[in-house]
């Protein structure tokens, strides 16, 4: 059994190895840029994907700011697509199911936002209709997929690729949670930085 | 209603190298970021008026647009073939020609502004080269390109003119530390003189020739500056700034002049690194790199002496670096 637990230790380790640094990195100025503009970031995903798409919306609206709330009335404004399983059942069941999160998306996509897909395999029919609507719009897409990126992979802006065999959901889904906790991460340590530089800079004047 | 904006930029090296007629010779290079100046374009469309309004310094109403005295809105409402019933208004936070590359802000802001409102969305890229072709063919200014495609890309980049005519943007993945590091040692100081950067450039394009060893020297410069922004040497950068500002100032004689010159020792004397001026040079604004712990005392001793030197208006700009590139903030149009 310990085996076992190795090995899957040791092939995350190699997968975490690849990680598309320069592209995760692209992929912190696209949010830092819809930040600026007071843009919406917008998150899809099936299944594993959609739950970790509503871990980081938490973590990223309230996590990001949590040592200096009050100090940040400007925040990110993430929204995980759809945001009602009312809604989510509506297209589903009416439309189809290709439609869950471009039909949701066009109700708000403007132009100062931005979307990010998550999808293992990259070739989820609803997830590409959501890019492809994004993309028609000029908003850009961070895509975060696996296996060898499918058809996400090459529409995607910030191209986030975890790079695995096909059908390694576990391995993919579990690095997909790290990178998006880079995320989060990165913006808190901003945020905090930039909020001690402030305080640095009023005391000085006084 | 339509509004769009675009960041203005500063730019450390290579600038010269983004003419043509020295890419076509050799690839230009140019290393800048943009800030948190905008410049905004707001465009409505006026059904019953009857005429084409412009307001910027001025206000213009005219029943044609090639009526306008504004060359770039001209230019572009007459290419777009956009001859009636249109008004455009735009805004600015600091005075133009203050070398932080404004007028292309405009040109790109204006572009994208202009395609909403004919119903297309353009991309960051579209964008920039639109505004070059206004700006370049139609205006037929002489200027070259870096300031669109920083206007319309936003972040910091490495920017590279290809002799083919192509530009390739490489953004400079600078982590939050040194982002802020670089905004904690940069001051942008304000020099009150305001400057054409057709002058200077005329005469720096038709020097070309003669200069081309020393842009090639900038050009490839634009390298050493990326390794040392990517090792947040500060540092050098500014001492690199110097010995960058000591080459310029031999491509044309506007580059410089003994005001400038004095408040650019005043900060040296007090520890700032180097800097140099921005934009084409003959005045608008200093930008300098210095110890965090010095700052104050430079602007503080640069605000005097600019005051000694008779210079109306000068004063510190506070900076920080943004990513945002050209944006459509509103579109209310309903397409």
């Amino acid at each position: 059994m310990e085996n076992f637990i190795e090995q899957f230790s040791q092939k995350s380790i190699e997968v975490l190895r690849k990680l598309p640094k320069a592209e995760i990195a692209k992929a912190m100025n696209i949010l830092q840029a819809a930040f600026e503009r007071d843009g919406r970031i917008y998150v899809v995903g099936n299944g594993g994907s959609l739950a970790l798409a509503t871990h980081w919306v938490a973590d990223f609206n309230k996590t990001v700011f949590s040592h200096h709330l009050d100090e940040h009335v400007h925040r990110f404004q993430a929204i995980r697509l759809p945001s009602t399983e009312e809604e989510l059942t509506a297209w589903a069941n009416d439309v189809g199911f290709d439609m869950v999160f471009a039909g949701p998306l066009r109700n708000y996509l403007q132009d100062t936002d931005v979307l990010i897909a998550i999808s293992s395999s990259g070739n989820s029919e609803n997830i590409i209709r959501a890019v492809e609507l994004a993309r028609s719009q000029k908003v850009p897409v961070i895509g975060i997929s696996g296996f060898s990126g499918g058809r996400l992979n090459p529409l995607s802006d910030a191209k986030i690729l975890v790079p695995t065999q096909p059908g390694e959901y576990e391995l993919v889904e579990g690095i997909h949670a790290i990178v998006l906790h880079i995320f989060t991460k990165y913006f808190k340590d901003y945020f905090d930085m930039l909020i001690e530089l402030q305080n640095e800079r009023k005391a000085r004047a006084v | 209603m339509i509004v769009s904006s675009a960041p203005m930029r500063i730019s450390f090296a290579g600038g010269g190298t983004d003419l043509a007629e020295f890419y076509t010779q050799y690839p230009g290079r140019v290393i800048s970021t943009a800030i948190d100046k905008f410049i905004y374009i707001a465009i409505n469309r006026a059904p019953f008026t009857d005429h084409v309004a412009v307001r910027y310094s001025i206000s213009e109403e005219v029943s044609h647009p090639s009526q306008l005295q504004h060359t770039r809105v001209r230019a572009a409402l007459l290419d777009l073939g956009i001859e009636n019933n249109i008004e455009i208004a735009s805004f600015a936070p600091i005075p133009a020609k203050t070398g932080l590359g404004s007028s292309s802000s405009f040109s790109v802001a204006l572009m994208k502004g202009l395609s909403a409102y004919q119903g297309k969305r353009i991309d960051k890229r579209e964008a920039a080269e639109a505004a070059c072709r206004l700006e370049i063919d139609l205006v037929k200014e002489p200027i070259g390109k870096q300031d669109q495609y920083a206007a319309a890309f936003g972040g910091f980049n490495v920017l590279q003119f290809n002799p083919d005519g192509t530009v390739d943007v490489e953004p400079l993945l600078l982590d939050f530390k040194k982002r802020l590091g670089l905004e904690r040692r940069l001051i942008l100081f304000y020099l009150g003189l305001t400057r054409d950067a057709s002058s200077v450039l005329t005469e720096q394009k038709a020097n070309t020739a003669k200069n081309i060893e020393t842009l090639k020297q900038m050009s490839d410069s634009v390298l050493v500056f990326k390794d040392a922004f990517l090792r947040g040497d500060f540092q050098g950068i500014g001492e690199m700034l110097m010995a960058g500002w000591n080459l310029k100032k031999k491509l044309a004689s506007g580059v410089s002049n003994p005001v400038i010159d004095t408040l650019y020792d005043v900060a040296i004397n007090r520890g700032a690194w180097g800097g140099k001026i921005l934009g084409a040079g003959g005045g608008g604004c200093l930008m300098l790199l210095a110890p965090v712990e010095s700052r104050d005392d430079i602007v503080e001793a640069l605000t005097k002496a600019a005051a000694g030197e008779g210079l109306i208006g000068a004063r510190e700009i506070p900076v920080a670096l943004v990513q945002s590139g050209v944006e459509t903030l509103v579109n209310s149009t309903g397409r």
